[in-house]
């Protein structure tokens, strides 16, 4: 397949994409290809079929998940992956605050619960700026470093989710 | 014949008759088998009329016995009776407690063996000998030779226990159309039963496992967002609390193997019991010396399993903010599994999720009945439009220097995925590297499982860190895992041999299944024979049907090429040389591969402008 992750569905290449139609072309698409529609056909219709929809399904999964959509449109656009900016020391900052908050914090439920909202505040927030940077902007530059910062948040988050389980499952 | 065959690009070479095409629910106590007859589902009932096969084979005499029969003599024969059978497959010996074992167990060349007096038997045989007793119900039932089958796995299975289940199928001479999760196969009944739409939770508690995926569903579509789970939770685990409660409350010490079978089994109809009644009254003697009398009550049996019905709450927890949902956002929740039946798991799931189960099929059935739906789909029995899209159950990983994992393709992940590494060599020289896989969530290898040792051989030597190998994982639709290799600083690609080290090897598989069938050379060569030719054949077909379709995607040259190799093997189809009839297969295959792959492309090109400019196509 020689289209891009865009063109494969049939939507715009930019940051915002209607989610609903992403899934839509994507299931439409599953119907044709997925293994499941070629139980019954030859070996070689099989391996094909494996194949397209293993990648469709890659596609998809970058495309749905902001973070991996915005490194792919940054990617495309700069066309190279090199990933050479750094994080602004105000930036370091507030990670050694949040670190240190999420330390204290770290066997009680509802504090943690409290700390999640607030890291998926921020989340939302950056996604919003990141949008306008990529769709408005094009500075590809700038998105590669918020995408930097983003990308830590929602490893944050991800680990605040974890610890909640955990205090949870004890 | 029809004189004119016209049929959609790949899916199906001519029209054909019903397929027999069943659901398989091979259970850790009980297995079902079920069928779409005449567009109704339902399951094949045993010789004896029962709905339910005991999960039990026993091997006393050179006819192993399965079902109830062999259930009889559990108690009279333990170490010659198998039960439980699917907490052993696709595990070793030291994945095990064999203490609770009644079985003498041993390793098996890396493989668990069980001795019985008919010699060593291991897990994949005797869940095979399962598997044939229901193929030979629906055989019987049905008078039809079985097409395929789909047969289902917890959705926690692990890759390894996926691959063993498939060998048992193949062992028993079933085509194996899917694997498929249990909990999809019963969202898939529920589903087509009630033409629901939105998110679900299946929440699944069998005899000895505990899974809960999270499924959205639309217009046919089942899309799993999320599974979760414990290999290790389920009834049995309840009967266990009940049986120390029993102990403990009458003052008894256990150390007779029969005695503890058979206060097993007081337990278990203690629990049974406590499904529609309040409180039961235990008044047992079970020899001279232990007299149980005493009482559990409801509320008592609730207390005393509050730690197990705790798990599995805070699985599907866990299982919601992985699909990213909330309570709210669930518009139904499924009760899988006989365990459903108790009423403390009953209301901890109302309780949480604040409304009403869906529990009208019967949750011993239901996950046969799925897979019989989805059977009869696979096979081409209906126009059915349903499509299942599961996820990866565990993240797989590689070992890293320092016994770390670094996590490859995610928990979660839709079916099938890929992923690709590369690696380089670390020495001057070096032809070999052992790639690691493991499946888990932890970081260190130690905590996860170890899936397989795949050995890459035939690395060009080049000085250290110059060759590059690119190591693709590949999941398919089943779940399994296959590993390929190529190197690309000199583009020697095949050469890259790789080989797993888990379970049965391919040359084992294949010599337990020549000893099954017990044939001589020359049936041997006939079968091989035929084989190739139904290959042979069907690859014609499909070529034959695709270039009436679409020879438009190909030049004249490519079009000549495919019609002299079809000519070529259609002629070949007539002789017994198997050799030649191999090779042009082959050769047919290899030219016509970018001629399917560019048919597939346009496939989704119509589907996509086709749906989206409504029916304008002519």
């Amino acid at each position: 397949m020689t289209q891009n992750y865009f063109e494969i569905f049939n939507v715009p290449m930019q940051f915002k994409i209607d989610l609903n139609r992403l899934q839509q072309s994507y299931r439409i698409i599953q119907a044709e290809i997925h293994p499941d529609k070629f139980v019954s056909a030859s070996q070689i219709e099989k391996n094909e079929s494996l194949k397209k929809s293993t990648e469709v399904n890659d596609a998809y999964q970058t495309l749905k998940n902001p973070i991996k959509r915005a490194r792919y449109l940054i990617k495309i656009n700069l066309n190279s992956e090199e990933n050479n900016s750094t994080l602004p020391p105000s930036f370091l900052i507030q990670q050694m605050e949040w670190e240190e908050h999420l330390e204290s914090i770290s066997e009680q439920k509802s504090e943690l619960e409290k700390f999640q909202l607030l890291i998926d505040g921020e989340y939302q927030k950056n996604l919003n700026s990141l949008e306008s940077v990529c769709d408005k902007d094009k500075n590809w530059d700038i998105a590669m470093e918020m995408l930097n910062e983003i990308q830590f948040i929602d490893k944050l988050n991800s680990r605040i989710i974890q610890q909640i389980n955990l205090v949870e499952s004890k | 014949m029809a004189l004119l065959q016209i049929s959609e690009p790949g899916k199906s070479t001519m029209p054909h008759e019903h397929r027999l095409a069943v659901g398989i629910d091979l259970g850790t106590t009980n297995s079902l088998i079920a069928s779409v007859i005449s567009g109704a589902v339902s399951i094949l009932e045993q010789g004896n009329k029962e709905r339910l096969l005991p999960s039990v084979v026993h091997y006393s005499s050179s006819n192993p016995l399965v079902g109830s029969e062999a259930k009889n003599l559990q108690i009279k024969d333990p170490t010659n009776t198998i039960s439980s059978v699917k907490r052993l497959i696709g595990k070793n010996l030291s994945d095990i407690d064999t203490k609770f074992y009644s079985l003498d167990l041993k390793d098996d060349d890396g493989v668990i063996g069980i001795q019985t007096d008919q010699g060593i038997k291991n897990p994949v045989e005797v869940s095979s000998e399962i598997l044939k007793k229901l193929k030979e119900t629906a055989e019987k039932s049905l008078g039809n030779e079985l097409y395929g089958a789909v047969i289902t796995v917890p959705a926690y299975f692990d890759d390894a226990q996926r691959q063993a289940t498939k060998d048992s199928a193949k062992l028993a001479g079933i085509n194996v159309l899917r694997l498929i999760n249990e909990p999809t196969a019963a969202a898939v009944a529920y589903g087509l039963d009630q033409n629901k739409e939105g998110n679900f939770v299946i929440f699944d508690l069998g005899g000895g496992t505990f899974d809960v995926s999270i499924l959205n569903l639309s217009k046919g579509i089942f899309e799993v967002q999320a599974t979760h789970g414990d290999a290790n939770l389920g009834g049995d685990d309840y009967d266990q609390v009940v049986f120390e409660w029993l102990c403990k409350s009458n003052k008894i010490n256990v150390t007779d193997s029969k005695i503890k079978q058979k206060l097993f089994a007081l337990s278990r109809e203690i629990k049974e019991a406590l499904t529609d009644k309040d409180s039961i009254k235990i008044n047992e003697i079970v020899n001279e010396k232990i007299n149980i009398q005493c009482e559990l009550s409801q509320h008592e049996f609730e207390e005393i399993t509050k730690e197990l019905t705790k798990k599995t709450i805070s699985s599907t927890l866990h299982a919601l903010r992985d699909a990213e949902l909330s309570v709210s956002q669930i518009q139904g929740v499924v009760m899988v599994g006989g365990s459903t039946r108790m009423l403390c798991i009953q209301n901890a799931v109302k309780e949480f999720f604040k409304q009403p189960l869906l529990n009208n099929l019967n949750p011993d059935e239901v996950v046969a009945l799925g897979a019989a739906q989805q059977a009869n789909i696979l096979a081409g029995n209906t126009n059915d439009n349903l499509l299942l899209l599961d996820v990866i159950p565990l993240s797989l990983g590689i070992e890293t220097m320092g016994e770390i994992v670094e996590r490859i393709i995610p928990r979660n992940s839709t079916l099938p995925v890929s992923l690709g590494q590369e690696f380089t060599t670390y020495k001057d020289g070096q032809t070999a590297m052992i790639v690691h896989v493991v499946q888990g969530e932890r970081d260190l290898v130690k905590d996860c499982r170890s899936l397989a040792k795949f050995t890459l051989k035939g690395i060009p030597p080049l000085i250290a860190g110059v060759a590059k190998i690119l190591v693709t994982f590949q999941v398919d639709a089943d779940g399994l895992l296959s590993v390929s290799a190529k190197e690309l600083s000199t583009g020697i690609q095949s050469k890259i041999e790789v080989k797993p080290s888990y379970g049965l090897s391919d040359e084992k598989i294949k010599q337990m299944l020549e000893d099954s069938f017990n044939l001589a050379d020359e049936d041997k060569e006939s079968r091989a024979l035929s084989e190739a030719k139904t290959e042979a054949l069907q690859l014609c077909e499909m070529v034959e049907n695709a270039i009436k379709k679409d020879s438009n995607l190909l030049n004249k040259k490519e079009l000549n090429l495919l019609q002299k190799n079809l000519i070529e093997l259609r002629k070949l189809l007539d002789s017994s040389d198997r050799d030649n009839i191999e090779r042009t297969t082959k050769l047919l295959n290899d030219n016509s591969q970018s001629f399917a792959a560019k048919r597939m492309d346009r496939s989704i090109h119509k589907a996509l402008t086709g749906k989206s400019v409504g029916s304008l196509e002519i």
